[in-house]
C-alpha cells in the first residue's frame, strides 16, 4: 500500500475529505470534525497502529482550531497528519481514547492550553498549570507579556 | 490496611528534572500513582511563537538537557524543509556524528542515575566521569558543554576544529575499554539482573497501544528505529545494528541501552573514516530578514529516547506560526509510568522511573 492508494481510500470512504500526499512518506488528510473518530479507526485497521501525538493549531483569523493526528504506520512507514477543524467559538471534539489509549494525555495538553473539550475523556484536570486563572494560555489571542505585567507587576523597560 | 497518599518527588536522584508522582500506598505496595509534571514548564512553545526562527535555536536545546542535540537537529530540518535548503554531505556527517555523541553522553547519564538507584554507586561515578570526555569534545567544538546550539539551518555552525577527530577517536576507545569494565561490575552482576528481571514488563502490543517508541519498545522485542525507518542526516551511509531484546522488563531495557553504546560508537567511527570534504554548511539568509515559504511539515528523529518529532505549521511571516514537540518521554511519563507502578512496591518506584529512561523537561517543555 502506497501514499497514493491510502488517499484513493480515505476519499472513497469519507465523504467531503480530501488528501494530499506531500512528499514520501507523508500524507495530509483534511476531514469534517464528525468523521474523525472513524478516520481514526479506518487508518488503525490499515496498520497505522502508532499515534505519535495530536497537536492543536489555533488559526485565529479563520476563526478555527485545528486538530491533528499525527499517526505512524510502521509496516509502510507512512507518517499520516490527520487534520480536522474545529469553531473556536464552541471547541468540542470527540475523545479518541477508544481507539488509541494514550491519546488522554495528548487531549488533557489541549483542554488545558486551548481549552478545547474532547467528549468522552474522563481526565481533563490540569496538567502543567497550577491555580491557573486565567483564558487558555496557547491560545494565539491570550498575550504573554500583557499576562505578566499584571499578574507580576512588571514595569516597561525604559532602556 | 489504611490507605496513604504519598508525594514522590518532586525532587528525586531517579528523575532527570523534576517531576512529581502522587502515589496511593497501602503498606508498601502502590495502590494507584498518578504523574505530576508541571515544574519545568517554561511554555517554550508559546515563547518560540514570538520569536523569530534563528531565535528559537537557545530554546529548542533546553527541551531536554541530557540529549539536547536531536532537538536543534530536528528543529533544523523543520526550518530546511520548509525553506527548501540543502545541506552539504560534510553537514550530514558532522551532524551526525554531533548526535551519536549526544546520545552517547544522555545514555552515560543514565547509566549513572541507574547506577545510583540500585546501590551500585561506582558504577554512577565511572559513567559520570567518562561522560565529561564527551562534553570536553563538545566544549572544543562549540564552547558549550551542556547545550551547544551547533547544528543550524544549512549544515553546523561550524567546522570540525584540527585534531578534534582523533581526540574523538580516543574518546570511544577509552569508553569501549570502560565497558567492558562496565559489564563486569554492573551489567553481568548477578544482583543487578536478580533486582530487574521481571520488574515493571511491557508486552510489544502495550508498547505500541500506549505510544512507546525507542529503547523501551526495543526491549519488548521490536525493531523499530527512525534512523533505519527514515534515515536522516547521513545514518543511511553507516552499517549498524538495532538492538533488540525480548522480554520488555526492567532488565531488558537496561540491556538495549548498554548494546546501543557500541554501536553508537561504531557510527562514530564509520562517519569519521568517511568524512567527505567540502564546506560544513550552505549559506542562510540574513536570519533576521528571514521569511519561510507558508506550509506545514513534520520531521522526525531517533533520539536517546525514542521517536522525537517536530510539526511545524509557518505563515509566511519570520516567526514560526506553531511549533509542537513530540517527545518520546511523554507518552512513557504519564500513562504509562502510572500503569507500571500499580501493584508495585514503594522501593520499586524510582527503579522502574529510571528505567522507563525518563526526562522530565521533555514531558512539560
Amino acid at each position: 500500500m502506497r501514499e497514493q492508494d491510502i488517499k484513493q481510500m480515505v476519499e472513497a470512504n469519507f465523504q467531503g475529505s480530501t488528501a494530499r500526499v506531500q512528499k514520501k512518506g507523508r500524507i495530509i488528510v483534511t476531514l469534517v470534525k464528525e468523521s474523525a473518530p472513524g478516520a481514526l479507526i479506518f487508518f488503525k485497521a490499515n496498520g497505522f497502529d502508532h499515534l505519535s501525538a495530536i497537536s492543536c493549531t489555533d488559526w485565529l483569523k479563520e476563526d478555527e482550531f485545528e486538530l491533528v493526528y499525527h499517526l505512524w504506520s510502521y509496516t509502510e512507514r507512512i507518517h499520516a497528519m490527520i487534520k480536522t477543524r474545529i469553531p473556536r467559538s464552541s471547541p468540542v471534539a470527540i475523545s479518541s481514547i477508544p481507539v488509541f489509549e494514550h491519546a488522554q494525555t495528548y487531549e488533557r495538553e489541549i483542554h488545558e492550553m486551548f481549552g478545547v473539550n474532547f467528549e468522552g475523556n474522563p481526565r481533563l484536570i490540569p496538567m502543567f498549570l497550577e491555580n491557573w486563572q486565567g483564558p487558555p494560555p496557547m491560545r494565539k489571542d491570550f498575550n504573554t507579556r500583557e499576562h505578566v505585567k499584571n499578574a507580576f507587576g512588571m514595569e516597561d523597560n525604559l532602556r | 490496611m489504611r490507605e496513604l497518599e504519598l508525594y514522590f518527588g518532586p525532587q528525586h536522584v531517579g528523575m532527570v528534572g523534576n517531576f512529581g508522582i502522587i502515589l496511593n500506598v497501602e503498606g508498601d505496595t502502590v495502590v494507584k500513582a498518578r504523574s505530576n509534571p508541571g515544574y519545568l514548564h517554561r511554555g517554550f512553545e508559546k515563547l518560540m511563537e514570538y520569536r523569530s526562527y534563528i531565535q528559537n535555536f537557545p530554546l529548542v536545546c533546553r527541551i531536554n538537557v541530557m540529549d539536547p542535540d536531536p532537538n536543534e537537529m530536528l528543529y533544523a530540518m523543520a526550518v530546511e524543509d520548509l525553506a527548501g535548503l540543502e545541506v552539504p554531505p560534510r553537514g550530514h556527517y558532522i551532524r551526525s556524528i554531533v548526535l551519536e555523541m549526544s546520545r552517547i553522553s544522555s545514555h552515560l547519564f543514565w547509566i549513572w542515575g541507574f547506577g545510583n538507584l540500585l546501590g551500585f554507586d561506582t558504577i554512577g561515578q565511572w559513567a559520570m566521569g567518562d561522560r565529561d570526555y564527551f562534553l570536553d569534545l563538545f566544549e572544543e567544538l562549540c564552547g558549550g558543554r551542556v547545550y551547544h546550539i551547533y547544528i543550524w539551518p544549512g549544515g553546523v555552525r561550524r567546522d570540525l576544529p584540527p585534531g578534534f577527530a582523533d581526540r574523538l577517536c580516543a574518546a570511544c576507545d577509552h569508553l569501549e575499554e570502560k565497558i567492558s569494565d562496565y559489564d563486569d561490575l554492573f551489567f553481568n552482576n548477578r544482583i543487578f539482573a536478580e533486582r530487574t528481571q521481571g520488574v515493571a514488563p511491557l508486552t510489544r502490543e502495550q508498547a505500541i497501544s500506549l505510544g512507546i517508541t525507542g529503547t523501551n519498545l526495543r526491549a519488548t522485542g521490536a525493531g523499530y528505529d527512525v534512523r533505519k525507518d527514515e534515515p536522516y542526516a547521513a545514518y543511511s551511509e553507516f552499517k549498524f545494528d538495532v538492538p533488540v531484546m525480548e522480554d520488555g522488563d526492567s532488565y531488558s531495557r537496561a540491556i538495549v541501552i548498554r548494546l546501543e553504546l557500541e554501536q553508537s560508537i561504531s557510527i562514530i567511527r564509520q562517519a569519521i573514516a568517511q568524512l567527505p570534504d567540502g564546506p560544513a554548511w550552505n549559506k542562510v539568509p540574513n536570519p533576521f530578514k528571514w521569511n519561510i515559504n507558508p506550509g506545514e511539515t513534520y520531521v522526525k528523529i531517533e533520539s536517546s529516547r525514542g521517536e522525537e518529532g517536530v510539526y511545524m505549521v509557518s505563515d509566511g511571516s519570520n516567526k514560526p506560526y506553531r511549533v509542537y514537540f513530540r517527545t518520546p518521554s511523554y507518552p512513557t511519563g504519564m500513562l504509562v509510568l502510572e500503569r507500571l507502578l500499580q501493584g508495585a512496591s514503594v522501593s520499586d518506584v524510582g527503579h522502574i522511573m529510571m528505567s522507563l529512561n525518563i526526562a522530565a523537561p521533555e514531558i512539560d517543555r
